[in-house]
């Protein structure tokens, strides 16, 4: 899973009642057990986000095990045996320069996931870090931070994006940067949203006039029950970010050939889709896999860490 | 749903309002050449601007191809200069003086009549404002008017390729005596042409036949230039029927279309040559052997049917085998066992890293990079590919950073074009810094001589000396590939690329 | 304003740290000195920064955006030049989505888990997942290509050609709409679930208010506040320009004026592009935040 797991709660809190939550109460209720395992339990009895977890698990382990699976390298170019339709040889076809297509999506996956992760995480570390000051601080703090923040966002994605790589050259790592860059206003913005929700809460009150430092409460505190809507929010960002890496790579900015990122593929495979249509076809569906399993796990996530409906479902449950 | 329903007629509302305005483009025949006898032609992209002497985009070329006349132009068939505007003309002894006889009877766009003044003022305008194409008139000292019908050109040394200096494409065409004071030439159009300037938008450029062109009116009423990027959307407007003729054809898509009967295809050699280059500034590049080897460890052959399907001519020196000036010179045979002594004895320990430019503004040269990575791994050559947009392509190129690159010259006319700027010693082209001064003598003596065999002879020595230096890694020669209509006629498809409709009848 | 000014400082910035000589990119490949520096220096390029900022900047205020380096247009005329095709794909988009996702998004809120409601979610995941590229080719190659329905592209203004203008906006408003529709639908469902159990509608409820009213009354009211915000950002994004479906489409719009100006490194257009985009996408905000008030009447007070 990508998100971070949740702590449990520590000390009790005066006037909380009873803990041991047997009863669906107000929406700051600790659950008894561990949030976590509380969560994983939920998402496991919703069958397409357990589903898509487990295609997600099984492409992450594609992408650790990608030498030893892929039946040919990436750039093994054979002009004679180009654009052959799938066979038993090729599974998938061979693209224009005779390379194997199945190869080429399962090593694809790597270069595309990563980009997508190393995005999400520069945008999940510097935006949280953001929404968290903004929210937590408030004020002239708030108002500076998100100024800022608005400025990015009235930035069209797409141009910035490209700005960015035109900046500092095309590439995966760049690639990353851009894409990260751009959804660093979202994370903010999520996370300022919800830290707001979370600042006025009994506990974190009452902690701050027992004394408790500011970095304390930020992290045992407010963070991690501010943190459900950031972890859904992430798992939909890792679906843009895979989709933005294959548009950006489309209009030629992105991976760098013969990298076989599977957006680079999709778009080599574009001028190829009337006469052969494996070569757009299979990265296509790659990505529209892993963008829908994303989706669905950020869905399935929504559904169960949202408190309201948390406690609707815990308590229907029984 | 009461509250979406204010919500909807809204978005309707503000559709339509949007929709009505804009738009004063003539959309001749929407939907394909319905009433009118129009030529819609796609072509995959918009002009940047419409003044012949100051853009430099083929896209412009394709509408003021058929807009604009200059004094003389290249065969379609063999692209020997013809006369134009200008009837005859003669040069003096010394070859320092070229007379020309100018064309009775011509008339621009707006009525007026040629002569001249006309010329004189054209070509004083990019001599003196520094545009682009005033490198072309580096060795013209005046141009004068002798008489309305007869303009004198003097040069300070003789010049044996003034007439493709002067009128190998529009960029030098003849505009109306101060045109650029009555006219926003960004915009519109007064030309001798066949066809007038109707009107340019963001999604076509539209233009009229001019019915006194002196050569003849046109067969068709008019041509529309439609901007369509999308290969598989122009191709599928041909065989629709939505246009009648596009140039807009992947190398991949000659084959399935050569079959096809709703859509004719043709080929022919092209002037352009594709090439490698590598920079004498960062060793081991330059050093000969290294040069050589690579030279040896690459297969043409492959390389032109990966990226082009065949429809690419393998070619070791710059000129295309049609030409006069083509010279049969292949050294580099496939070799990898000497490439990789050639290495050794370089002193080049393997694996050797070698950055390789390519830019998106030609795809098909991304993959041919690949086919050369490939190739070149079997040598000890790790390739790493950089593929830059035209504009970061062209700075790096400038500032030298860059350990090989891969690009072309197109539109090529005459062999000092082919050769000289690129690798004269402080040639104002010759980026990767050869030097040899045998190679420049030749050069010096190729640009005054004016016997063609002997202009030859001279060509060919240093062309030789050049492939074997490896100035240039040439590659190949990529043949015009172009698509239309069945039943099209009076169009010639042509190795410089200029489209011209001037005879063209529609099916 | 203060976002406004932000912006312009880095657009400006932004794009003249892009490498990339646009004299050098105009003048093609065979050019002498002479040529570069008379052109460089008649396109104010050879300026110092600070100077061609505020040049600029000084413009842009009186609403003159500058001359277009590439063409010798002004600004100004090459984007209302393609302002009406972008418009006219946006808010046609718009209406494709809201089309689909205000029936489905509601209809499977009312009846969540049901076939429709899964029915809707596989829509609405797939509107999400799928490349939008992708997509517009494969709509070309069938309904223009094999079916041949559709023209295959272009742009045809209403006045001119009603049908013309109808059939080239089907394909790519669907595209856009398509992938629009799919976001919305899952707020529409998630913010109709939340008012119909919040806490008013069950008073409503109790009160004794026929369904009907207390769904279109109460209900829809609550669940319009998100679907205001969404939708404002769909068509703030719509209306930046759809890069990819412009060019897939030979759709003449701000998109594609904004790709070939980065690529022709055409600073005043680019810069007078993106700040085009940074006013709207205020302007929209600002629409959002009004119909908010009128709409909810707690926030009025």
């Amino acid at each position: 899973m990508t998100g971070a797991p949740v702590p449990p709660p520590d000390a009790p809190v005066a006037g909380q009642g009873d803990a041991k939550g047997t009863s669906p109460g107000p929406t700051t209720l600790r659950p008894a057990r561990p949030r976590w395992r509380e969560t994983l339990g939920l998402l496991a009895r919703n069958p397409t986000a357990a589903v898509a977890s487990l295609v997600l698990i099984g492409i992450v382990l594609m992408t650790i095990f990608d030498e030893t699976l892929a039946p040919q390298g990436p750039s093994e170019v054979s002009v004679e045996d180009r654009l052959q339709s799938p066979s038993w040889a090729h599974p998938f076809g061979t693209d224009d320069l005779g390379r194997d297509i199945l190869s080429r999506v399962i090593l694809g996956a790597g270069v595309s996931l990563r980009v997508g992760f190393l995005a999400v995480g520069i945008a999940l570390v510097i935006g949280t870090l953001i929404g968290l000051l903004a929210g937590y601080y408030g004020r002239w703090v708030d108002d500076v931070l998100m100024r800022v923040m608005d400025m990015l966002f009235a930035f069209p994605a797409v141009l910035l994006a490209i700005a960015i790589l035109a900046v500092r050259g095309a590439g995966s790592g760049n690639t990353a940067l851009a894409i990260g860059i751009v959804y660093i206003p979202i994370f903010a913005r999520v996370t300022r949203a919800s830290v707001l929700g979370v600042r006025e809460e009994v506990y974190v009150r009452a902690s701050r006039s027992v004394g408790a430092s500011d970095f304390r409460l930020l992290t045992r505190h407010v963070l991690p029950n501010a943190a459900p809507p950031i972890i859904v929010q992430t798992s939909i960002s890792l679906a843009f970010a895979v989709l933005a890496e294959a548009a950006l790579s489309f209009l030629g900015l992105g991976t760098q050939p013969p990298n076989p990122s599977w957006g680079l593929m999709l778009a080599e495979g574009r001028g190829f889709i009337d006469i052969a249509w494996w070569l757009a076809f299979f990265p296509g569906m790659a990505i529209f896999l892993t963008v829908l399993c994303f989706n669905l796990l950020g869905d399935g996530l929504r559904d169960v860490l949202d408190p309201r409906q948390r406690t609707l479902m815990a308590g229907s449950g029984r | 749903m009461r509250a979406t329903r204010p919500l909807a007629l809204a978005a309707v509302g503000t559709l339509a309002l949007s929709a009505c305005g804009g738009g004063e483009s003539v959309d001749t025949g929407g939907g394909g050449g319905g009433g009118e006898d129009t030529l819609v032609a796609a072509v995959s992209a918009q002009p940047d601007q419409l003044d012949p002497h100051v853009t430099t985009a083929y896209a412009s070329f394709q509408v003021l191809e058929n807009v604009y006349d200059t004094l003389v132009v290249p065969d379609p068939e063999d692209l020997t200069m013809q006369p134009s505007l200008a009837t005859e003309w003669e040069t003096s002894e010394d070859g320092l003086e070229w007379r020309f006889t100018l064309r009775d009877g011509v008339t621009f766009h707006d009525g007026s009549e040629f002569d001249s003044a006309d010329v004189v003022y054209s070509y004083n305008r990019i001599i003196d404002e520094e545009l682009s194409n005033s490198f072309r008139f580096q060795n013209v000292e005046s141009v004068e008017a002798d008489g309305a019908d007869t303009v004198v050109i003097t040069l300070s040394q003789p010049t044996p390729n003034l007439l493709e200096r002067i009128g190998s494409f529009k960029g030098m065409a003849i505009l109306p005596e101060n045109a650029a004071e009555d006219l926003d030439l960004t915009t519109e159009a007064n030309g001798t042409g066949p066809f007038q300037l109707e009107s340019s938008d963001a999604s076509s450029t539209v233009l009229t036949a001019y019915e006194d062109y002196w050569d003849g009116a046109p067969s068709v009423d008019g041509v529309e230039f439609r901007y369509i990027t999308e290969p598989a959307a122009a191709l599928t407007a041909l065989q629709n029927g939505e246009v009648q003729w596009t140039d807009n054809v992947p190398p991949q898509r000659i084959e399935s279309l050569g079959g096809d009967d709703s859509v004719q295809l043709e080929t022919t050699p092209s002037v352009d040559y594709w090439y490698m280059s590598m920079n004498y500034d960062r060793p081991p590049f330059d050093n000969r052997d290294v040069r050589r080897a690579i030279s040896f460890a690459l297969d043409r052959e492959e390389i032109a049917e990966a990226a082009w399907f065949g429809a690419a001519e393998p070619n070791q020196t710059a000129i295309p085998e049609d030409s006069f000036f083509h010279l049969d010179y292949s050294p580099f045979e496939r070799d990898p066992e000497q490439a990789r002594q050639l290495l050794q004895q370089a002193g080049v320990t393997t694996p050797l890293t070698m950055g390789l430019m390519v830019t998106d503004e030609y795809p098909e040269t991304v993959t041919a990079a690949q086919v050369i990575a490939s190739q070149l791994d079997e040598v000890g050559i790790d390739v790493q590919i950089e593929q830059l947009d035209f504009a970061t392509w062209l700075d790096r190129q400038g500032a030298g950073e860059y350990d090989a690159f891969y690009l072309g010259w197109l539109g090529n006319l005459d062999p000092a074009a082919y050769y000289q700027e690129q690798h004269q010693t402080d040639g104002p082209n010759n980026y990767q810094g050869y030097s040899n001064p045998q190679v420049d003598e030749l050069l010096q003596q190729g640009a005054t001589e004016t016997d063609d065999d002997a202009r030859k002879e001279i060509y060919d020595q240093a062309a030789t000396i050049i492939v074997d230096d490896v100035s240039y890694l040439y590659l190949y020669n990529p043949d015009v590939v172009q698509a239309w209509a069945p039943g099209l006629s009076g169009y010639q498809i042509r190795a410089d690329k200029a489209i011209n409709f001037e005879n063209v009848e529609l099916p | 304003m203060v976002v406004l000014a932000g912006v312009s400082v880095i657009v400006f910035a932004l794009v003249h740290l892009v490498p990339g000589d646009p004299v050098r990119l105009a003048l093609g490949t065979r050019f002498s000195q002479e040529t570069y520096d008379t052109l460089r220096e008649r396109s104010g390029l050879d300026l110092p920064l600070v100077q061609q900022f505020f040049t600029w900047l000084g413009g842009a205020v009186t609403g003159d955006l500058g001359v277009s380096f590439r063409s010798g247009d002004t600004v100004t005329a090459l984007i209302a030049e393609r302002l009406p095709a972008t418009l006219t794909l946006a808010f046609a988009s718009i209406l494709v989505a809201l089309l689909i996702a205000i029936p489905l998004g509601t209809i499977s809120a009312l009846r969540p888990r049901s076939i429709i409601d899964r029915f809707a979610t596989v829509v609405s995941q797939f509107g999400i997942s799928v490349p939008d590229f992708w997509m517009a080719i494969v709509l070309i190659l069938v309904f223009a290509g094999t079916l041949g329905w559709l023209p295959s592209g272009g742009y045809v203004p209403l006045g001119e050609d009603p049908l013309g203008w109808l059939q080239r906006l089907v394909m790519p408003a669907v595209v856009t709409g398509t992938v629009s529709g799919a976001v919305i639908t899952r707020f529409v469902r998630s913010s109709v679930l939340e008012a119909i159990g919040a806490d008013h509608v069950r008073t409503a409820q109790a009160k004794g208010l026929p369904a009907r009213q207390v769904f279109t009354w109460h209900v829809l009211r609550n669940a319009l506040l998100p679907l205001v915000t969404v939708t404002g950002v769909q068509l703030a994004y719509l209306l930046s320009g759809v890069v990819v479906v412009e060019i897939v489409f030979s759709w003449p719009g701000l998109g594609q004026l904004a790709l070939q100006s980065v690529q022709a490194r055409d600073y005043p257009v680019l810069q007078g592009a993106i700040l085009l985009f940074a006013v709207v996408f205020l302007i929209i905000n600002l629409v959002v935040d009004l119909l908010y008030t009128a709409i909810d009447p707690r926030i009025r007070r």
